[in-house]
């Protein structure tokens, strides 16, 4: 198993190493200035590529950027918010994504697997056909759409929820936002467990455990959910990161300090900001090369065959 | 049954009481149309970032509610009979930190800014403020050259190269405001203004909660401010707002005290009963205008060298219907190189652009002047149909979109044989393609830095703005460098008459063609008055301000 995960590590390590270059190119080929050149001169532009160490080959360039990033920094912005360092600004922003992120999986992970499993328990039923219009409107309604329609019912003519997104009063505020982001985890979530579930519920070891007495909470803990789970872990896992990584529209309408909203300040400002783009291309990339990483050792624990597999063939 | 009741009163207390949105006496809730970029004076470069500056931070002077300078932290002024040498005498006022605001602190920030600055620097040398010896110092010169000095702590000396007569004006600008040296020196490199902590303030405000990028900005007043007399607000809740149609609903919710809506909204809210009260619509002072490339190489713009063919565009817009069919809030179709209701004539108090009929002859929708002025270009050019392109960024803002569609469609209409493409692109493409002279058309708007019709005309002299319309003309530029540093400097009338000069060689040309004046719609709470709004240095000042 260790063997195994370090061979996992050196892989992610080398994926992350292609896409750092990768992305690297491909911003300094991008139309638009790195820094906002209104009102400054040609002399004054030349200044500032040298500054920056644009001037430079490409190469060299990103030979300079890595040693940075080994010494943990992702540098200055070159535009946005007036070359300030980035990972202050990098942090907080995350902070907050990650805390609604977190919030909108949690509440879509728990509703979600409740209404995939009531469905399936009452497959066929009208219970069973209600869930399945919930979760397929949650699939097709886009979450800043939800989010208006929170926002209108719940800020505007019932003024509950406050308008805007509140750092100073995180959880009242963030019940809104995260609510809206979980509509997509739920339907995900809950199509993915009823049909698991409905499937595993007909499989031959059910019904042998069935045959053998056990019935209820036990058996549905034991044998069924625990098998119908894997596939959902599966769907569940480039959600979290989705969400972590914040939500463009969502933040924007909110007013939410998040990374989706650093991102689109970053590319459409008046200059693209190539240190804040790398930064934030890499740290998503990061993330979720990290959660496959978690998801193929959580596959261990949640179904030993692979395991068993993965050992031997390691 | 009886949980159940206790539970919906539960419900019912909570929606009744944990309601967010009351306004609070004291505090104003204000939107930002857009992020602070920095509150550093030498990094800022938007409106936003100028107005909670200035929330925070007093110059030598500020505006009055009418626009006009008034002292601030300088209590006094002198200036020499040749107008060159400006001594400020300045009041006790202290930093936030328990310090004297000094003389020091001001040449510490002027030649910092000229030595930091890169798109405000121009501000300090010879086109805007000719402080002396700022143009060396911006170019690398010993910052100790530059022509500001402290003879003691309350006395600030600036010597400029030639007069300006707008100086006391331009002091209102958040470029030259002071910056306390020991405190800067005592930061990390790069971090000044980057939280409430690393700024210092000596204004009416002083910030409680702020990181670059923050959608939401706390100030609150500020004990030591010198005039916190005058000050009744405690505090201001910024709060950044991308949208309009979010803006609208966030003032109808009492989300907001202070809105900025868009035309469409605009529209409806005028016939709002209600609603209508609380508008208020304010000239901005900002231009929009059609800019063309008249670089004769350029494959694309190779026609737009042509003074016919510029001149037929230009008149083949009509700028009524697009005030008042497409972008709807009030502002203004413009004939003039320089916006409406700007630059009041210090001696007769009339706005430069009062007469907005005296280029009538080559600005102005006229159907068939513009078709004599295309055949012309036609025959000049040897060519009867033409390709252009149209950019804009497309990020701007719905109403941009509006204006390059209804320029098409009216341009094409009245020229057969033109054809315009629009090219949307983001903000920093756009800026890149029209610095870089790599573009046909491009609608582009301009917002005076000071209350002088020259912070519109430098931008068309050849070494002019980084808009490169590739024009050129000696006589245009003659005349602007003598009104700033030549012999028309000191002579107010004369000067300002030549500038009518310039306006008309630059209209003739139709090296621009001027759309509109900006205006921008508000909505304002009732409980709130006392809000001024101004069309330079900053648009809205917030320190005299109540909420009941």
């Amino acid at each position: 198993m260790a063997k195994y995960i370090a061979k996992r590590i050196l892989l992610a390590l080398a994926t992350l190493f292609v896409i750092v270059f990768v992305l690297f190119v491909l911003i300094r080929i991008m139309p638009g200035n790195p820094f906002n050149v209104e009102r400054m001169t040609a002399e004054m532009i030349a200044l500032k590529r040298a500054e920056l160490g644009l001037d430079k080959p490409i190469l060299e360039q990103f030979v300079n950027y890595l040693s940075m990033l080994m010494q943990g920094s992702f540098g200055n912005g070159t535009s946005l918010y007036n070359g300030a360092p980035i990972k202050p600004i990098l942090f907080s922003c995350m902070e907050n994504s990650f805390k609604i992120g977190g919030l909108s999986i949690l509440i879509g992970t728990v509703v979600g697997l409740l209404i995939g499993i009531t469905a399936a328990l009452h497959r066929g039923k009208f219970l069973d056909g209600f869930c399945t219009v919930t979760s397929i409107l949650g699939v097709c309604v886009p979450s800043y759409v939800f989010m208006i329609f929170l926002q209108y019912f719940f800020s505007y003519k019932i003024p509950f929820f406050p308008y805007f997104f509140d750092s100073s009063n995180f959880v009242f505020s963030s019940i809104m936002p995260a609510l809206s982001l979980s509509l997509f985890t739920i339907a995900t979530v809950s199509r993915f467990t009823r049909n698991e579930m409905v499937e595993v519920m007909n499989s031959d070891y059910v019904k042998l455990a069935e045959s053998k007495g056990l019935y209820g909470f036990e058996l549905l803990r034991k044998h069924v959910l625990r098998n119908a789970l894997i596939p959902v872990v599966t769907v569940i896992a480039p959600l979290v990161v989705d969400l972590m990584t914040g939500a463009m529209v969502i933040e924007k309408i909110y007013g939410i300090n998040g990374m989706g909203k650093l991102m689109v300040d970053a590319i459409a400002g008046d200059g693209v900001d190539y240190n804040y783009v790398l930064a934030l291309g890499i740290l998503f990339s990061a993330m979720y090369i990290f959660v496959m990483l978690v998801l193929d050792i959580l596959y261990g624990i949640l179904d030993p065959r692979i395991r068993i597999d993965k050992n031997s063939g390691a | 049954m009886k949980k159940f009741l206790t539970l919906i009163l539960m419900v019912a207390m909570l929606l009744t009481t944990a309601c967010g949105n009351e306004s609070e006496k004291g505090t104003l809730r204000a939107m930002l149309g857009s992020n602070v970029v920095s509150l550093d004076t030498a990094k800022a470069t938007d409106n936003v970032s100028f107005e909670v500056i200035s929330d925070c931070m007093d110059g030598l002077f500020q505006l009055d509610e009418n626009g006009k300078p008034i002292p601030a932290i300088a209590e006094s002024y002198d200036v020499s009979a040749d107008g060159k040498t400006y001594t400020f005498h300045l009041r006790d006022a202290k930093w936030s930190n328990g310090d004297d605001v000094t003389a020091d602190d001001f040449v510490f920030a002027w030649r910092r800014h000229c030595q930091e600055s890169d798109k405000y620097s121009y501000i300090m040398g010879d086109t805007v403020a000719c402080i002396k010896n700022a143009d060396a110092v911006i170019k690398g010169a010993d910052p100790k050259t530059l022509g500001v000095s402290a003879p003691n702590p309350k006395t600030l000396v600036v010597e400029l190269n030639a007069p300006v007569p707008f100086f006391p004006s331009l002091m209102c600008f958040a470029t030259f405001y002071p910056i306390n040296e020991k405190f800067y020196s005592g930061l990390e490199k790069g971090t000044y203004g980057t939280t409430p902590e690393t700024f210092l303030y000596n204004g009416a405000f002083m910030i409680t909660s702020y990181l670059p990028g923050a959608a939401n900005i706390q100030l609150a007043k500020n004990p030591s401010y010198w005039d916190a007399a005058n000050v009744t607000l405690e505090k201001i809740n910024y709060q950044v707002v991308s949208s309009s149609d979010n803006a609208l609903t966030a003032f109808k919710n009492n989300s907001l005290d202070i809105v900025q809506i868009a035309g469409n909204q605009f529209v409806h809210v005028k016939d709002d009963p209600e609603l209508s009260k609380n508008l208020k619509v304010v000239d901005t002072g900002a231009l929009s205008y059609l800019t063309f490339n008249q670089d004769p190489k350029n494959h694309h713009a190779g026609a737009l060298s042509n003074v016919n063919m510029r001149l037929a565009i230009s008149n083949s817009i009509d700028r009524e219907s697009l005030v008042n069919n497409y972008i709807m809030d009030g502002s203004k179709a413009t004939y003039t190189a320089i916006p409406i209701n700007f630059a009041p004539n210090a001696e007769t108090g009339k706005f430069f652009a009062e007469d907005q009929k005296q280029f009538a002859d080559y600005v102005g929708l006229n159907p068939d002047r513009a078709k004599e002025f295309f055949n012309r270009a036609k025959t000049e050019l040897g060519k009867d149909n033409f390709d252009l392109t149209l950019i804009y960024a497309n990020d701007a803002g719905d109403t941009t979109v509006k204006i390059v569609q209804a320029i098409k469609s009216q341009v094409e209409s009245n020229l057969d044989g033109v054809k315009i493409n629009l090219q949307p692109m983001t903000k920093a493409e756009y800026l890149d393609k029209v610095t870089t002279n790599n573009y046909d058309m491009a609608v582009t708007s301009w917002v005076p830095d000071y209350d002088d019709p020259m912070t519109f005309f430098t931008l068309w002299t050849t070494s002019g703005s980084e808009i490169s319309e590739h024009w050129s003309n000696a006589d245009y530029d003659k005349i602007i460098e003598n009104c700033i540093t030549g012999n028309l400097a000191a002579n107010y009338p004369a000067r300002w008459s030549a500038m009518y000069d310039a306006e008309k060689i630059l209209l003739e040309n139709a090296v621009i063609a001027p759309l509109y004046t900006r205006a921008e719609v508000n909505l304002i709470s009732p409980n709130v008055s006392g809000i001024e709004f101004h069309s330079v240095a900053v648009d809205r000042v917030f320190k005299h301000a109540v909420v009941k």
